[in-house]
């Protein structure tokens, strides 16, 4: 029936428009971190950028729903490590060449990165998570820990990419010895 | 409907709160023609029940991501749908008051009326009797204007808390604001 049809998509639009805010205001509370982050930060606007990129994703996922839901929170506790260590390595009395800090921030950006791997891996094997949750999760704590990273440069994100690699590795072998037919 | 098909519209709502939007039609489904009869049912007027089943369900649906798993499906959402009706009830008897034609439609009379008054007394009451003791005190002292036995700013925050959980309680009995 087409009436019934129109007050389903009607009831569809809303159900969406009600995700849409709820992920909206939900997430609000982590543009305060990104705030802090860029008065903080050593460039500002790279800081911020990358903040907004990162709410962008974690409301596109609060959205979705479903597993992706379940990366946000994880991903953003893990990335705030690298965050706050490379925001702490910004305020040390060093000498930082240009892009590259080699003496402590990005030390600071690739250990940040290593331990922020190790507890995504941690949570993705407790839950078994499919590889939609290993992405989702994955780009939350690298955006977030690129919030202070990016105020050292492509080297310090690079670093960070390294590190959530290296940090992320045990867990995902794990994970495929796990689901390994016996 | 049966308990089995109680199961199924529980585990899909709950599925559709997770965000699982295959879940979205079947949910449509089973509850439309439930919802509509209980409109016409509770209006008897064809096109004030249509109005009252399509705002529900669009309400049902705003809310289905703040599901409670632990409660059925089908009771809250004829819960949403019987306030629905209630609201266009109240909205058709302003119009006619206004129009000063009441007796013109035999379809509502004052039985109506005080058949919607009385649900909703006994709706207040039921969220009321969720709340504890000291938080039924003050809004009965509040109500009756009485001088309690504290301070006007404590009372004034024991008043706003104490609203806060009809409020909360109320949400949660019927999913309504």
């Amino acid at each position: 029936m087409d009436s019934t049809d129109r007050i389903e998509r009607r009831a569809r639009v809303r159900y969406e428009a009600t995700r849409v805010r709820r992920a909206l205001i939900g997430f609000a509370p982590v543009l305060l971190v990104v705030a802090i982050a860029g008065l903080v930060a050593k460039r500002p606007s790279a800081t911020v950028a990358f903040g907004i990129a990162m709410f962008s994703v974690g409301v596109v996922l609060l959205w979705y729903g479903r597993d992706l839901k379940r990366a946000v929170l994880p991903g953003v506790v893990a990335g705030l490590v690298p965050l706050v260590l490379v925001l702490c390595a910004n305020q040390v009395d060093h000498v930082c060449l240009g892009d590259n800090c080699m003496m402590v921030c990005i030390p600071a950006c690739t250990v940040g990165g290593i331990v922020a791997g190790l507890a995504v891996a941690s949570v993705g094997v407790r839950h078994r998570s499919g590889p939609s949750f290993w992405f989702a999760v994955s780009a939350v704590a690298l955006l977030t820990g690129a919030m202070g990273c990016a105020s050292v440069g492509y080297a310090g994100i690079a670093g960070l990419a390294l590190g959530f690699g290296a940090g992320l590795v045990p867990g995902l072998v794990r994970q495929f010895l796990a689901d390994r037919p016996a | 409907m049966d308990t089995n098909q109680d199961a199924t519209l529980d585990a899909l709502v709950a599925r559709l709160a997770d965000g699982d939007r295959s879940a979205f039609t079947p949910v449509f489904q089973i509850l439309w023609p439930p919802i509509l009869r209980l409109c016409m049912s509770m209006l008897k007027h064809e096109a004030d029940a249509a109005d009252a089943a399509q705002q529900a369900m669009e309400k049902i649906f705003a809310r289905a991501s703040d599901y409670d798993r632990a409660r059925p499906a089908m009771p809250w959402a004829l819960a949403i749908a019987a306030w629905e009706c209630r609201t266009i009830a109240r909205k058709r008897h302003r119009r006619r008051e206004a129009s000063k034609d009441t007796a013109a439609d035999p379809s509502f009379d004052g039985a109506e009326d005080e058949l919607v008054q009385r649900d909703l007394t006994r709706a207040a009451l039921e969220a009321l009797g969720q709340l504890s003791e000291s938080d039924r005190e003050t809004l009965v002292a509040t109500f009756w204007d009485e001088a309690a036995s504290v301070s006007g700013a404590t009372l004034r925050k024991r008043r706003e808390r104490a609203l806060d959980r009809l409020r909360g309680a109320f949400r949660r009995l019927y999913g309504l604001d």
